[in-house]
């Protein structure tokens, strides 16, 4: 079942008189259950496609479609977000006051869950990125794989179906990115999300479905990862 | 709800040091100038609010009750037969000079009635009735004219101008708006120590009205019998020897000058600990666009954090200036600050960090949240 789609998105941005196409024309669509990697090049048009898939961009031209909806110019893309989409970054971006329990919480106070329901599911998300023994620990007296943990932590808590991770392992060594994709791959299948990972990582391939690859702002066929490259 | 606001300002507890420390001193600042200025101006019509009169009867532009000029004492007859007056007596406030043991001289400002105690004045003393004062060359000196004069006991003596007089008490709280010394003596002891200027004269009439009497018509009938007088109620005297200080100081300039100094160091402060705040939590404010959250929301944290240094700010500016009171009292200062306005320098003081909390808002407003997928 599709949950996530883009048709003849394009993204153009202007600078001075000239004016870039970073994305044309993508046709792609993310299933229930499972894992894409995304790959390519730096500067052609990754993060680019996954702001828009997230709905944090919105596209020059084309449609994109969350959850069956259509996400039209006008819609309130705060609100799809807080419903729909787990983000997991390649720097972990958590507050340094808040111990890793409350960052995740927060991001549930934030899409307007509070109180004691915010604090179960916080803890739940922490023991699924096996946290359990860590969950009072600011970030600082956190190592940078259980930083990315407790940042996937607060992207899969209230159970967004879909989850957009930009280089996730950029910052890790092969061991603890190995982890992390790892833990993903049991989240995703276990709770019937989405991943999308953009990634330069060789090793996320093995864990992916199926790998995309871009180019200049354009899809290229299709890999199996079985085949490898 | 996870109290981010609280858990960021305790975070760097130096930097939340620094801002808590910064709006305590605007609150003290601010605190204890305008104590002090009301403290003094409250020197200034001390003495009118506690004498016992409905009207008081000046010369004609008298600007301030210690500043007086003289009229025929006889103008009292003319005050004591309108209809509702149930008492009319004369009041002179003289400038006499003292001899101190030590051979210095220092001024004294006088109050000199025949029936002290009908007008309640003094208010507060130790020694003989002050009705005794008029039995003979006998004075009462305010506690506080010690500053100046040094110490005094009662059955003293000391010399008013060229005249030994006996201290038969010592008055409390009797003061001016300049801090020179008050003293009491009868009527007609003043004016035989100054005959020049006080013999068959009168600086003021103090009027009691009878009970039910109508202040207005009163006040309407005494002025057109004493043309070159003024008459004013026991209120608008004591504002009009206020305002006059307040006016020939430039005291309220000054005041004003602190207080405003005092917001503005306060503003500046809160605003700038804020603002870096703000600018070193960038990604992750973004990250809270990212997973959803409104700029209402952010501001709702920011101005949370400028609250709680506002009111932890308040609290250590505002416990000190009032323990420290009693001490400034000793000092021979006053500090008035009354619960109203104790309550306004609060409510002050956190609309100005809420205004300063808005300095980051555009900051919030301008984060992209797509700055979160940048490295
Ligand atoms: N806000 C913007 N204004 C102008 N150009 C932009 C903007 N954002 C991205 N671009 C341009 O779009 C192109 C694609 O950027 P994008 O970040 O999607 O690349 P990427 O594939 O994620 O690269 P990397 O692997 O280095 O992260 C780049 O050439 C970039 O300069
Ligand atoms: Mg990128």
């Amino acid at each position: 079942m599709i949950i996530a789609e883009t048709k003849g998105v394009t993204k153009s941005y202007r600078e001075g008189r000239e004016t870039f196409r970073v994305l044309d024309g993508i046709d792609f669509s993310l299933q229930r259950g499972e894992i894409v990697a995304l790959e390519g090049p730096s500067g052609s048009g990754k993060t680019t496609l996954l702001s828009i898939l997230g709905c944090i961009l919105s596209p020059t031209d084309g449609e994109i479609r969350i959850e069956g909806r259509t996400i039209g110019p006008r819609a309130d893309l705060n609100a799809v977000r807080k419903q729909s989409i787990g983000f997991v970054f390649q720097q972990y971006n958590l507050f340094p006051a808040l111990s890793a329990r409350e960052n995740v919480e927060f991001a549930l106070n934030v899409k307007g869950m509070t109180g004691g329901p915010a604090r179960r599911e916080a803890e739940r998300a922490m023991d699924l990125v096996g946290l359990t023994d860590r969950k009072e620990f600011l970030p600082r007296d956190l190592s940078g794989g259980q930083k990315q943990r407790v940042a996937i932590a607060r992207a899969l808590a209230g159970s967004p179906p879909i989850l957009l991770a930009d280089e996730p392992t950029a910052n890790l060594d092969t061991q603890n990115g190995a982890q992390i994709l790892g833990l993903f791959r049991d989240l995703v299948r276990r709770e019937n999300r989405a991943l999308l990972v953009v990634t330069h990582d060789p090793q996320v391939r093995s864990f992916a479905d199926r790998v995309v690859r871009i180019r200049d702002g354009r899809l290229l066929p299709e890999l199996d990862p079985a085949i490898g490259q | 709800m996870v109290d981010l606001a609280r858990k960021n300002l305790l975070h760097d507890k130096l930097r939340f040091t620094i801002t808590v420390l910064g709006v305590a001193f605007a609150v003290t600042l601010v605190l204890f100038q305008v104590g002090l200025f009301l403290g003094l101006l409250d020197n200034a019509s001390v003495i009118i609010e506690h004498v016992q009169a409905d009207l008081w009867i000046t010369p004609r532009n008298t600007a301030n009750v210690d500043f007086s000029k003289t009229f025929p004492e006889t103008r009292v007859h003319r005050v004591r037969s309108v209809p509702g007056v149930e008492r009319a007596d004369n009041l002179i406030v003289a400038y006499v000079d003292v001899s101190l043991p030590s051979g210095s001289q220092e001024g004294a400002l006088c109050y000199a009635v025949e029936n002290f105690k009908t007008w309640g004045l003094p208010w507060d003393w130790q020694g003989s009735d002050p009705d005794d004062l008029r039995r003979g060359p006998y004075v009462m000196i305010d506690a506080h004219s010690e500053q100046r004069f040094g110490p005094f006991e009662v059955g003293e003596y000391r010399e008013f101008l060229d005249r030994r007089m006996k201290i038969i008490g010592k008055t409390n709280g009797a003061n001016t708006f300049t801090t020179m010394p008050v003293t009491f003596m009868d009527l007609r002891t003043i004016q035989e120590l100054i005959p020049d200027r006080y013999e068959g004269q009168s600086t003021y009439i103090l009027v009691k009205l009878a009970p039910g009497a109508n202040l207005e018509a009163v006040r309407a009938e005494i002025q057109s019998r004493l043309p070159y007088n003024d008459v004013y109620t026991r209120r608008e005297w004591a504002d009009q020897s206020r305002a006059y200080w307040i006016k020939s100081t430039g005291l309220g300039f000054t005041m004003g000058l602190t207080v405003f100094l005092g917001c503005l160091v306060g503003i500046v402060i809160v605003a700038q600990t804020l603002y870096t705040s703000t600018m070193e939590h960038l990604r992750e404010f973004g990250t809270l666009k990212a997973i959803g959250g409104s700029n209402g929301f952010i501001y709702r944290i920011l101005t949370r954090q400028a609250l709680i240094s506002g009111v932890v700010g308040f609290v250590l500016g505002a416990v000190p200036v009032y323990l420290l009171r009693p001490l400034i009292a000793q000092g021979g200062m006053k500090l008035i600050i009354p619960n109203d306005f104790g309550l306004f320098v609060m409510l002050g003081t956190l609309l100005m960090c809420v205004a300063a909390s808005m300095v980051s808002f555009r900051k919030v407003a301008s984060i992209d949240p797509a700055l979160v997928f940048r490295g």
